[in-house]
């Protein structure tokens, strides 16, 4: 573009005839008179604001660009429709600047992400397909950009989260022995019904039965075959007819492994003993006391217990599987296969204790941890000052679940009933008055009366218990679970991506860079699209749910106005403690929806 | 802290104290200082080991120049670790104050099997095949055989202790049996033989009982303890029943078939030497001809088992002639072996006293009083001058020498007993012939007379005077200490009916009753809900165990426990037992929670802790009586009640009532700790039962909670946990301090207050 302009240095200066060019990144002023040395570069990103002549006053149009050195040039314009046109382009030109350099600040972290981050979100989004899903709404449809997205989740991007491995599932306490067979009723035939979960455990209580697994399947029985013996053999030691399952075992071979004591196991338990706490260890005991030498001390005084003698070959007590069987469980699930073939099973076990092993004997640090906790034990706690050690990491999967919980001791309490007659309202009443209080007096210190925002809050926790009862007709059942599911997901991704979109809303205030200023644009545009897809998933549920799903929607469409009230928006910029509260407030309105994360402490941290 | 009791400056690890531990420094300090024998008893869970260890090291600095050395007697070897764990805290404290000077030498003492460090020995399964193993390898003329022949295999370990001789000594240290066999290990000596050496020089030595009190043990290792040594026998309220088994011993058909290999064997060996060194046979003959019972001068590793008799029972005389040449010796043998048979073939059960056993062997087999008497002795000289190293193998024989000697030594205070079967198992014959001994005073005598302080503490001495009467010594101290409460931390209940108001009890004609065991079963269940980590159970014997836990398989009782928490179990197999009670704990460290079923007077009742977070709960299910009918029992009831006129009825009910207190007082460690003990059966609920509980369980036994039914006891523990759950200060509150500091104890000691904590 380029314009014929008057370039004074001053206002006094009677002026220069030349013609101005603009570009994107600079305005370049050249004098007519080609002798004349006026000539003049202005970086567009120097330029620090802009100054016009009004239309319609009787000053010639002027265009005033003040550079952030302080100097100032003023172009005369031939009329005003060309000022108008120059000051657009150079606005643009600035606002792309601005831009630019915010992106640069932005984006300079981002190259330096190492790919141990990106994997690490990847592995983030891949785990939780709830954040999948906002991640796809809002950054592929550059709501926000990738960074905004994950700056609000700096906690799980944590070195914490990134050392925590998976969590291990734990194992049933209940016994294998516990399955009882299903019988057809009309012959004698009974059915065992075999899971992979319980083959797990029975190759895992019993390593001689996995290692005959190894050693028959499918070389010289069949797996049916297998279980099916094995299954006989249990059936003969639950009779506790040894002489029978003697007979049996004499017979076969393959059956006498079953009923046989298992070496693997004794074999393991001497290699355990070695590092069993020594104050606990009562087999040293039998090495040490003189009195048990043979036939001395006393034998038949009534304080000795008598047990019947049993057949060596076969005794197998109750009591060794039930400990067997709580080792297990405490030992959890300690190889990672999922897998149907039990052979794959079978075998991956039988390693991952070949490694155990071998690691029992190269590591010291077992041991030096087993000294350690004893001379902690040796102490006396109450004596001392107290020791902090630190504390595992709690891991719940999903909050809801705690919530549901809580809903519970709410109803016992006998306080719960009077006070769910408060309502959310109520709570936003005293919020509005505090807030009322606030722009009449200015601030003061604290900014929320602690009485009040506890009143609120605590009201507003036991709403999240009453709403539910209220909607229900069975107090266990909530109502969304009688929505659809299809609807009662959207309702759930609707609230949280409408707390996603608010949680970046509040936080770009104040409104200090243009950059910050589309982002909010941005934001409320999709915010009003929120809007749109409730009022059209309203329409679609059915006539009877309806009224309940619109009293569900009604505080998230509220919420997509919120921002266009001029007023929050004013109080907003500085009070955001007040605001987070209301969105708490919003959060508990609904039932069933509880705090994914804590927005208060977020925002704090911003 | 540091602080002054009268002119002894005592150093204790911890920054405050329990009023109660102060108490009982000072009447340890008033025992030590008269050099006389004293009885303490302070409940559990208030520290009385570290107090005692604190005191009595610090009063052997204050008097340098007669050292007191201090040897510590536990039951257990477990238990011997903790303390070893308390005196390592103490003595780092006491050189980070003193410096050098304060430091000692303690060692824990065990055996072999405990302390070698020998792959190739240590394979061996049990003691006694470790004992034989190490043997082969160690003795005199093994060694001596090596030195012709490169073929015999020996000890590396023992080998560089012997070459470094003298020079073989443990620095200064606290050292657990971990340490000693990595300290062996690491300079290659023998940790055996080393802790063996250098128990003259130790200032502190912890071991078992037996090793002072069983004479076969205490005649090779404490003989050379000073006088000037203080002796300290910790939770000793079981201390009657380990005198009288060391002094006891039986004879079974199969002791009898192993004599007699034993002695064709020794026959042989006689007859082999006979032939071609019939010098070394002869050369004992005239030793023991001039009076030499044993070479004087044994190596260390040539050293069995003592006498079983009492060094002061010992004839200090030459063996009888008709027993001097080894083929006499073995006839004698035979003959006692053959006399002992027929005894055993009895239908019926006699009871004897020593003196006519010993006059009928004498008019039947022609065995005379004095020749049983050297029976031990003679045998030992004999397998030394053969050079049998397999001692394993010859146990039987040994067994009947020490019952020959012990019969020949004492006629008062023993009694024999034939029993063709056990009462219990009519259906099957195991015909035994025991010598059992009734007077705990003669194996403890020696020890009382041998050293200057004899301490006998313990949780439960209750009553406290009857001790003194069943060990016959005069205490200088004798006190009952109480335990001063910053809150109700234990909640003892009895527990009579079930949530159907039927009574509940383990006696006999109720105990297979299937209301009582669905009872105590639910009792259980509802109390694995609610109350958080561990719990523990105590049955009264491992049958009822048995027995009660495949009901409560059958009827799914136990599964209902087993949705709660993870079931472990005492067995009677102790590797079985240590490793069930490691997951115990670990189950309990990691929240997921465990119940343990144990049995009174079993092997867990003596000696593990089950406090903290491993015990939040006990659960006595019956009354733990000992089996009446028994013959022993009731043999050694007739002499209690001659002697002590101590009457039948009380003793046995003393003596179930302080199993079971020991099995419920394991839960407190600290008044920061806290636990319920429920006390399930009827029989409780009278007060000539529960009024034999020590004072602490009864101070804290509420009338209320005397006569309770499951849903009342229920209630009660889910207040107690509520309460416990409270914040609360340590110190103590409303004016009874229970958390002394430095200032408190400086201020007690200028106003000359000391009860201020009653």
């Amino acid at each position: 573009m380029e314009k014929r302009v008057k370039y004074k240095s001053s206002v006094k200066d009677p002026g220069t005839f030349g013609s101005l060019e603009l570009s994107e990144v600079m305005l370049l002023f050249v004098p007519n008179d080609p002798k004349s040395d006026l000539k003049l570069k202005v970086q567009t990103h120097n330029i620090k604001s802009q100054k016009y002549t009004k239309q319609g006053s009787n000053k010639p149009p002027w265009l005033n660009l003040t550079n952030k050195q302080g100097r100032s040039h003023i172009f005369e314009f031939e009329n005003y429709p060309d000022m108008h046109a120059c000051r657009d382009s150079i606005t643009k030109a600035l606002a792309k600047c601005d831009e630019e350099s915010n992106k640069s600040v932005v984006s300079t972290p981002a190259e330096k992400l190492s790919m141990a981050e990106f994997e690490l979100r990847f592995k983030l989004l891949r785990e939780n397909s709830e954040l999948q899903k906002l991640h796809k709404q809002f950054v592929e449809s550059k709501v926000l950009t990738e960074d905004e997205f994950w700056s609000t989740r700096k906690k799980l991007l944590g070195k914490d989260s990134i050392r925590k491995s998976k969590q291990q599932m734990g194992l049933k306490s209940m016994m294998v022995s516990g399955i009882k067979p299903s019988s057809d009723g009309r012959t004698n035939r009974v059915t065992f019904n075999l899971t992979s979960e319980i083959i797990f455990q029975i190759f895992a209580e019993k390593p001689a039965v996995r290692q005959a697994f190894i050693d028959y399947v499918p070389k010289k029985m069949t797996e049916k075959d297998f279980w099916t013996k094995y299954f006989r053999a249990e059936y003969l030691y639950s009779t506790k007819n040894t002489a029978v399952a003697a007979a049996e075992a004499a017979e076969d071979e393959e059956l006498a492994v079953f009923l046989k004591p298992d070496e693997i196991l004794a074999r393991e338990a001497r290699q355990k003993m070695r590092r069993v706490d020594p104050t606990l260890d009562m087999d040293a005991d039998q090495g040490d006391d003189y009195t048990h030498l043979m036939d001395h001390g006393i034998q038949r005084d009534g304080t000795n217990d008598v047990v019947e003698p049993q057949n060596d070959q076969h005794r197998r007590s109750l009591l060794q599987d039930l400990n067997r069987h709580a080792a297990v469980v405490l030992e959890g699930r300690c190889i990672d296969v999922e897998s149907e073939d039990t052979r794959i099973v079978a075998e991956a076990l039988t390693r991952a204790k070949q490694v155990s092993k071998a690691d029992d004997e190269i590591t010291k640090d077992a041991n030096q941890e087993r000294l350690e906790r004893m001379s902690r034990a040796a102490e006396m706690e109450d004596l001392q000052a107290p020791q902090n050690f630190p504390l595992a990491p709690l891991s719940i999967k999903d909050p809801r679940d705690y919530f549901e919980s809580q809903q519970g001791n709410v109803l016992s309490e006998p306080r719960g009933a009077r006070a769910s007659k408060r309502n959310v309202y109520e709570a936003y009443g005293l919020l509005k008055e505090s807030i009322l209080e606030i722009r009449m007096t200015g601030l003061s210190d604290p900014l929320i009366k602690p009485e009040v925002s506890f009143e609120v809050f605590s009201s507003l926790t036991r709403t999240i218990s009453t709403a539910k009862n209220i909607i229900g007709k069975n107090p266990r059942e909530s109502f969304l679970d009688r929505l659809p599911k299809s609807t009662k997901d959207e309702v759930i991704h609707h609230w949280t991506s409408i707390q996603e979109l608010l949680r970046h809303f509040w936080s770009s205030y104040p409104i200090t860079t243009t950059y910050l200023n589309t982002k909010v644009g941005k934001l409320k545009d999709a915010m009003s699209n929120t809007y749109s897809l409730l009022d059209a998933m309203k329409q679609s549920v059915q006539s009877d749910l309806r009224h309940q799903v619109s009293l569900l929607v009604r505080p998230m469409q509220q919420v997509s106005f919120l921002p266009t009230q001029q007023e929050f928006y004013y109080i907003m910029s500085r009070l955001s403690l007040i605001f987070s509260t209301c969105i708490v407030s919003i959060q508990f309105n609904q039932p069933n929806q509880t705090l994914r994360s804590n927005p208060v402490n977020e925002l704090k941290s911003e | 802290m540091i602080f002054k009791i009268e002119d002894v400056t005592v150093y204790f690890p911890y920054d405050n104290i329990y009023p109660e531990q102060y108490e009982y420094m000072v009447e340890l300090k008033r025992a030590l200082d008269a050099k006389g024998h004293c009885l303490l008893e302070m409940p559990t869970g208030t520290g009385k080991t570290i107090a005692l260890l604190s005191l009595i090291t610090s009063y052997r600095l204050s008097r340098p120049d007669s050292p007191i050395k201090l040897v510590y007697c536990t039951r257990t070897v477990h238990e011997m670790e903790k303390t070893l764990g308390e005196l390592k805290l103490l003595h780092d404290y006491q050189v980070r104050h003193l410096g050098t000077q304060a430091k000692i030498l303690a060692i824990g003492l065990s055996s072999r099997k405990n302390l070698c460090v020998n792959t190739k020995v240590l394979a061996a399964e049990n003691r006694d095949s470790v004992d034989a193993a190490c043997r082969k390898r160690t003795a005199s003329w093994v060694r001596a055989l090596s030195t012709e022949n490169p073929n015999v295999e020996l000890c590396d370990y023992f080998e560089n202790y012997e070459k470094a001789a003298d020079n073989a000594l443990l620095p200064p240290g606290v050292y657990t049996l971990e340490d000693l066999r990595a300290f062996g290990k690491n300079r290659g000596w023998c940790p055996y033989f080393l802790a063996r050496h250098m128990v003259q020089f130790a200032n502190v030595i912890v071991y078992s009982y037996q090793y002072l009190l069983d004479p076969k043990v205490a005649g090779i290792i404490s003989k050379e303890l000073q006088k000037e040594s203080v002796v300290v026998f910790d939770e000793a309220h079981n201390i009657d029943n380990v005198c009288i088994e060391a002094l006891s011993v039986s004879v079974r058909r199969v002791t009898l078939e192993g004599a007699n290999r034993n002695l064709n064997k020794i026959r042989q060996e006689i007859d082999r030497f006979k032939a071609t060194d019939a010098g070394r046979l002869r050369a004992e003959y005239n030793r023991l001809v001039e009076g030499l019972a044993l070479r004087g001068d044994l190596s260390g590793s040539d050293q069995w088992l003592a006498n079983p008799a009492l060094p002061h029972d010992i004839l200090k005389e030459a063996v009888p002639g008709n027993i001097r040449r080894a083929e006499h010796f073995v006839h004698v043998l035979r003959r006692l072996l053959q006399y002992l048979g027929v005894r055993l073939d009895t239908e019926n059960v006699e009871k004897e006293s020593p003196v006519s056993f010993v006059s009928s062997l004498n008019s039947q087999a022609g065995i005379e009083q004095k020749t049983l008497k050297f029976c031990y002795d003679r045998l030992q000289s004999l397998m030394l001058t053969l050079e049998i190293t397999d001692t394993d193998e010859f146990l039987p024989i040994q067994t009947v020498c020490d019952f020959a000697t012990l019969v020949g030594t004492y006629a008062r205070g023993f009694s024999i007993i034939i029993e063709p079967y056990d009462e219990r198992m009519p259906h099957i014959p195991d015909p035994i012939l025991q010598l059992s001994c009734h007077d705990a005073s003669l194996a403890i005598k020696p020890v009382f007379d041998r050293f200057q302080s004899v301490v006998i503490t313990s949780g439960t001495l209750s009553p406290i005077d009857l001790y003194p009467r069943l060990l016959s010594f005069t205490p200088v101290v004798s006190r009952s200490f109480k335990m001063s409460m910053t809150r109700d931390c234990i909640c003892p209940m009895v527990l009579t009916r079930g949530s159907d108001q039927l009574p509940v009890s383990t006696k006999f004609d109720m105990r297979s009753d299937p209301g009582v065991v669905r009872n105590y079963g639910k009792l259980l269940v509802e109390m694995v809900s609610i109350v958080p980590d561990g719990v523990v159970c105590f049955f009264v014997s491992y049958s009822y165990m048995d027995g009660i836990i495949a009901t409560w398989n059958e009827t799914g009782i136990l599964k209902e426990i087993m949705q709660q928490k993870l079931v472990f179990i005492e067995t009677q197999d102790v590797v079985e037992t240590t490793l069930a009670l490691d997951n115990y704990r670990r189950a309990c460290d990691c929240g997921r929670g465990a119940v343990f079923f144990s049995v009174a007077r079993g092997k867990v009742a003596e000696g593990i802790d089950f406090d903290r977070h491993y015990g939040r709960l006990v659960v006595m299910y019956g009354v733990p009586f000992q089996y009446t009918l028994s013959k022993i029992l009731r043999a050694r009831l007739e002499y209690l009640h001659d002697t002590f006129q101590i009457k039948e009825g009380d003793f046995l009910t003393f003596d179930a009532l302080r199993q079971a207190a020991q099995c419920v007082g394991r839960v407190i460690r600290s008044k920061a700790d806290y636990g319920m003990m429920i006390f399930a059966d009827k029989r409780y609920s009278r007060h000539d039962k529960r009024s034999k509980l020590p004072g602490w369980i009864l101070s804290h036994l509420r009338d209320a909670h005397l006569n309770l039914s499951t849903d009342m006891a229920i209630h009660i523990a889910r207040e107690f946990l509520r309460k416990m759950a409270q914040p609360y200060d340590k110190a103590g509150t409303m004016g009874r301090k229970t958390l002394l500091t430095q200032e408190d104890l400086e201020k007690m000691a200028e106003t000359g207050v000391q009860d201020m904590a009653y």
